[in-house]
């Protein structure tokens, strides 16, 4: 990373962390501000008003997002539905809707299965009406808030496409599904026999299986950035409560077992951090080996933040346990963000799939 | 030809080159159950070897055959962890902290004294560590009696790695039995030759006795080998012990990212006893997964560590907890996939890293490090005070 971008991204950061921490508690922050912030446009094309920069400045506002434990869809919105419209051909449909979201105008999110690691939940067939969709999206995050969708389904060739819909679309239904995480909104999103007429399928720019593919890489790799600021959150809420609590006439914290489960939950974040930025510039640089760091960091940055949300809890004693004290508005979120775009042990899955068919050889990587 | 003008792609080629036209063929066998002198002739040939090459003191400054870039020294080390060279073991104390000790605060004569000599084969044992000074090494009771022109000291060292081999100590005595105890502390530069020093080995976990305990007897150390002013020994040592930690960690992490995962994956592979390859196993490809992640972010810390001007009062020791801890459960993981097999493999070959792939040996042998150089207690505490300011213990308890 240049200097320059180090400090655009800090500046980028102090600005997230104003926005995201001042909304009312229990609100979601005010979808203006957030356009206003051009958080919406950071990775949208210049002629499209966008500012033609790249994941690693969403992943630093999606971080925040995680810290705030905020409501509202920007993640859904910012890696999903600007990352699907950034990976499909320009065309006057798709560059409108672009335009749309970037000014706030439009909330489009794009309905990948919640728990999935890969795969397309629709699929288009070929009638005598035409091109119809069907298919089904659970856990699709923001989808009760957004006012258009992107759906990715198989074409009649068994090509993937993105199919563009207004919620309201006959055929079409969108569910609320509502969860124990009360900072964040899903829905079950079902296409039965919903007519996709020639504007309404969009094609991806280059390969459209790669696109799929990098579609589940942002999704996982926003909901790992997503924990690690949760997880960041509650290491600092947890020394600074360990710092001022006393027991037996002195500080929590100076107690070595307090200090050393926090000392766990430093390394646990580091780590998490060092993988999350891996991921992050992989979904930049691109080239090989993108979808190992993303299962990588989501298998761990997502289990490490309920290992540390679970220990914040603890570390408060009966204060943690109340309502008021806020800890299990993260430990829900953690555990919540843990399953969502493909459980630890399915990430790993994914990294396991490489280990029989690899030889030996001197300098030999995996990757 | 040290590869000086190449840019930093066609420096890895280079080193790639030399990997495969240097690295002794078969050194593993041929280091597995020798005895002590061809291990410190083979380790003392590869330094020679590493030397030619411009390999051998990359982190020292360049007027005394240093001077490599930092960006450089992370390349060589990934190379030479990937080529699975042998390790520098014998010579890990003399290049490392006796050379950061004599450039932080050795007189131009000291380093010329020595610096030289080490590149030519001189090897240094650290005698720190005490029967009653481990954790709390500043409670070391070794004194050092100034008389005319030298010290006098009498005391017992433990812990000493490589004493046997070595030709000089680094050496903490106390000079000021009075002052508060981290007040009243020397370093000294103490030839492993001088009457009075009786080294005998400690037979470790392992069954190995690398380790020995030095006893001082009235050995008499001219002034001119003390390093720093008297009573700042203490101060010296804390600004020097983790001085080279960073690259020494990096390479360390490498080798268990990169060698050690590939024979972990590697056995997984093979048929056990029932014809099973472990690796089919859901719960095998789990652990694996899981262990090939956590390599991961630990060699992005070791390059974070390295690469970083002015690294966090903690980084040097979130590194070293993390990379003991993992390289114990890695080893713990090999031990257990191997099975009875690896009990059988008696010996581990020397000059390799603290994965050798005699799981069992490595296994028992990775309290080597969350043991020594802080404890992992320690560690932790040092986490919790100085990386995320908690309260220290009370005074009485420290």
């Amino acid at each position: 990373m240049t200097a320059d971008l180090t400090g655009f991204h800090e500046e980028l950061r102090v600005l997230a962390r104003g926005l995201l921490g001042k909304a009312a508690s229990g609100a979601a922050p005010d979808w203006r501000s957030i356009a206003r912030s051009g958080w919406l446009g950071l990775e949208a094309p210049e002629p499209l008003d966008g500012a033609d920069a790249t994941f690693a400045e969403v992943a630093v506002v999606l971080r925040e997002a995680g810290r705030a434990a905020a409501r509202g869809p920007y993640p859904a919105v910012a890696a999903l539905g600007v990352g699907a419209l950034g990976l499909l051909e320009p065309s006057p449909g798709r560059d409108r809707l672009f335009r749309e979201t970037v000014a706030g105008a439009a909330v489009p999110v794009t309905a990948l299965e919640g728990e999935a690691v890969e795969g397309v939940p629709f699929r288009l067939e070929r009638t005598g009406r035409g091109l119809l969709l069907h298919g089904t999206a659970a856990f699709v995050p923001g989808a009760p808030v957004a006012d258009r969708l992107l759906l990715p389904a198989l074409g009649p060739d068994g090509t993937p496409v993105v199919v563009e819909a207004g919620p309201d679309a006959p055929g079409l239904e969108v569910t609320e599904q509502p969860v124990v995480d009360e900072t964040r909104r899903f829905g079950l999103v079902t296409a039965r026999g919903v007519e996709a007429g020639p504007d309404a399928v969009w094609r991806f720019r280059g390969d459209p299986e790669a696109s799929v593919r990098r579609l589940h890489e942002r999704a996982a790799i926003a909901v790992a950035c997503d924990s690690l600021g949760l997880s960041e959150a509650m290491l600092e809420a947890t020394v600074a409560y360990a710092g001022v609590r006393e027991q037996f006439g002195r500080a929590i914290g100076s107690f070595q077992a307090v200090k050393h489960a926090c000392a766990d939950m430093l390394v646990q974040v580091k780590v998490s951090g060092k993988l999350v930025e891996g991921a992050v510039r992989g979904q930049v640089d691109g080239g090989r080996g993108t979808g190992v760091a993303a299962s990588m960091a989501k298998s761990h940055a997502c289990a490490a933040a309920v290992e540390v949300a679970g220990k914040a809890m603890q570390l408060h004693g009966g204060m943690g346990y109340t309502w008021e004290s806020g800890i299990h508005v993260y430990l829900k979120r953690a555990v919540l963000n843990r399953s969502l775009s493909g459980s630890p042990a399915a990430h790993r899955r994914r990294l396991a799939g490489r280990y029989p068919a690899f030889g030996l050889g001197a300098g030999e990587r995996l990757s | 030809m040290t590869g000086a003008a190449l840019d930093l792609p066609d420096f890895r080629a280079h080193v790639r080159d030399w990997c495969r036209t240097h690295i002794p063929d078969g050194w593993r066998r041929a280091q597995t159950g020798v005895p002590d002198e061809e291990f410190v002739a083979f380790q003392k040939e590869w330094f020679q070897e590493l030397r030619r090459a411009g390999f051998a003191v990359p982190h020292w400054p360049a007027e005394w055959g240093g001077g490599m870039p930092v960006a450089r020294q992370a390349v060589l080390y990934q190379e030479l962890a990937a080529h699975d060279a042998p390790r520098l073991v014998l010579a890990f104390v003399s290049i490392h902290h006796a050379a950061s000790t004599l450039l932080a605060a050795g007189t131009r004569e000291q380093r010329e004294r020595h610096l030289p000599a080490i590149l030519d084969g001189e090897i240094w044992v650290q005698g720190f560590s005490e029967p009653d000074a481990g954790s709390d090494l500043a409670a070391l009771r070794t004194t050092a009696r100034r008389e005319g022109g030298s010290y006098v000291v009498n005391g017992q060292k433990v812990w000493a790695s490589g004493a046997a081999h070595a030709d000089w100590c680094l050496l903490l005595a106390r000079t000021d039995p009075d002052a508060p105890k981290r007040r009243g502390i020397s370093y000294f530069l103490m030839d492993m030759r001088t009457p009075g020093v009786d080294v005998r080995p400690i037979r470790q976990a392992t069954g190995e006795s690398h380790f020995c305990e030095i006893f001082l007897d009235d050995a008499v150390i001219p002034a001119g080998c003390r390093i720093g002013p008297e009573n700042d020994g203490w101060r010296v040592a804390q600004e020097t012990l983790g001085a080279e930690r960073g690259m020494t960690m990096l390479e360390l992490a490498e080798r268990l990212g990169n060698g050690g995962f590939r024979w972990l994956v590697e056995l997984c592979g093979r048929p056990g006893p029932g014809g099973a390859r472990p690796v089919d196993d859901a719960r095998v490809q789990d652990r694996l997964a899981v262990l090939e992640t956590e390599l991961t972010g630990l060699r992005a810390l070791c390059a974070e560590l390295v690469e970083n001007d002015s690294p966090g009062p903690a980084d040097a020791s979130i590194v070293k907890l993390y990379y003991s801890e993992l390289l114990q459960r890695m080893t713990d993981f090999g031990a257990e996939v191997a099975g009875l097999a690896a009990h059988a493999e008696l010996r581990k070959p020397l000059s390799s890293g603290w994965e050798s792939g005699a799981w069992v040996l490595d296994f028992i042998g990775s309290w080597e490090w969350t043991i020594p150089g802080g404890s992992s207690e320690i560690q932790r505490s040092i986490i919790g005070e100085r990386g995320l300011g908690l309260p220290r213990e009370p005074k009485g308890s420290r």
